[in-house]
């Protein structure tokens, strides 16, 4: 995914500072979908999802004036959101069970979803919506730190170099992380192809 | 391909993409982030509310930058309350030499009939009279003899003490 431009954020930054109001509103509308994607693949619940995201943007709108334009608002607004994802999860712990209403039935009518499950070999064997079951549970079985690096990396399409400005970590500690959490997917995966009932 | 590799992980991860919030959730959302805002401003106390209305109210007006106004006008009025009061410390020696009443009418010799006046004035008075007999002859009605003072501080030849 690309990054939206920056100058365009910073403008829309200052106008909020100087207590425009309606341009937060398209600083809202421009990240809501960018964020949804980031929120709800780290919780796997449209409605804890929605409520985070509000949240999400209720504190950056409170604390806007105090952004400095030190890193980008990209990457300052995506910070609030992975922020606030870990301390809910942490909150929420593991009482969190995945349901079958968390699984999104438009996405097996979706074109582009079609054609690239068609290439791949393992899906092929299994039904889509099982096995879009078995990816939110495999991801929900990530710890929650490994499961933002995914998210932002696999899900998101970001580079190394943001994911590690967003959580303040060196891009060697994003590497790292990257690699136990493809690890950890793959064994839960393998084992779903090879016992596909269980 | 019996087993998932980086790129299979890869291409999974991918397709969650596609799942979606249901359809119009990005319409309503704003209005519904709105709508929160409003009831969270209504839940807090009337103090929380008129601090950070005078917050914005500063923060708007940029305090900083407008600081900067008081206090060049500030250094102006300093600056212009020196400059007048040097203007008026300032002697006149013109005026005072017509304001002053006549005291001397003759012209002085270097001898030493200046001995009881002070050395200060002696001395100016004996460098150059304050003005001309032409031009004083010009200014005054009457035509009258050359006056010097200094300090309207009639110069004589007359003791300044009495016994």
């Amino acid at each position: 995914m690309d990054q939206p431009r920056t100058d365009e954020d910073q403008e829309l930054v200052k106008r909020t500072q100087s207590g425009d109001a309606s341009a937060f509103d398209q600083l809202v509308i421009k990240y809501t979908p960018r964020l949804y994607g980031l929120v709800y693949n780290m919780t796997s619940n449209h409605e804890d999802t929605n409520d985070l995201l509000q949240d999400i943007f209720s504190k950056a709108y409170k604390a806007i004036r105090g952004f400095r334009g030190k890193s980008s608002f990209y990457t300052w607004i995506h910070s609030i959101a992975v922020n606030m994802s870990l301390n809910f999860l942490k909150k929420r712990g593991r009482r969190f069970q995945l349901s079958l209403d968390d699984v999104d039935a438009s996405i097996q009518n979706d074109k582009e979803f079609m054609e690239a499950t068609a290439t791949s070999s393992p899906v092929r064997e299994a039904d889509l919506s099982e096995l879009q079951r078995r990816l939110n549970e495999a991801m929900m079985k990530l710890s929650d730190e490994h499961r933002a690096v995914v998210t932002m990396f696999h899900i998101q399409g970001m580079p190394h170099a943001e994911i590690s400005k967003i959580l303040r970590v060196s891009e060697g500690t994003v590497r790292s992380r990257l690699f136990y959490a493809n690890r950890q997917l793959q064994n839960y995966l393998d084992e779903f192809r090879k016992n596909p009932v269980s | 391909m019996d087993e998932f590799n980086d790129n299979e992980i890869a291409r999974l991860l991918r397709l969650k993409r596609f799942e979606q919030p249901p359809p119009g959730y990005f319409e309503n959302f704003l209005h519904e982030f709105h709508r929160r805002q409003r009831d969270e401003l209504l839940r807090q106390p009337l103090w929380r509310i008129c601090l950070e209305r005078a917050h914005d109210f500063m923060f708007r007006l940029d305090v900083r930058s407008l600081a900067s106004y008081p206090a060049a006008v500030a250094a102006v009025l300093v600056c212009a309350a020196v400059i007048s009061l040097k203007i008026y410390q300032q002697p006149e020696p013109a005026q005072i030499a017509l304001q002053s009443p006549p005291t001397l009418s003759l012209p002085v010799n270097d001898e030493g009939e200046w001995t009881l006046a002070s050395p200060v004035a002696t001395r100016i008075f004996r460098t150059q009279p304050l003005r001309s007999f032409d031009e004083s002859a010009q200014t005054h009605r009457a035509p009258a003899p050359p006056r010097y003072v200094l300090d309207s501080v009639p110069v004589s030849y007359e003791p300044t003490f009495r016994f």
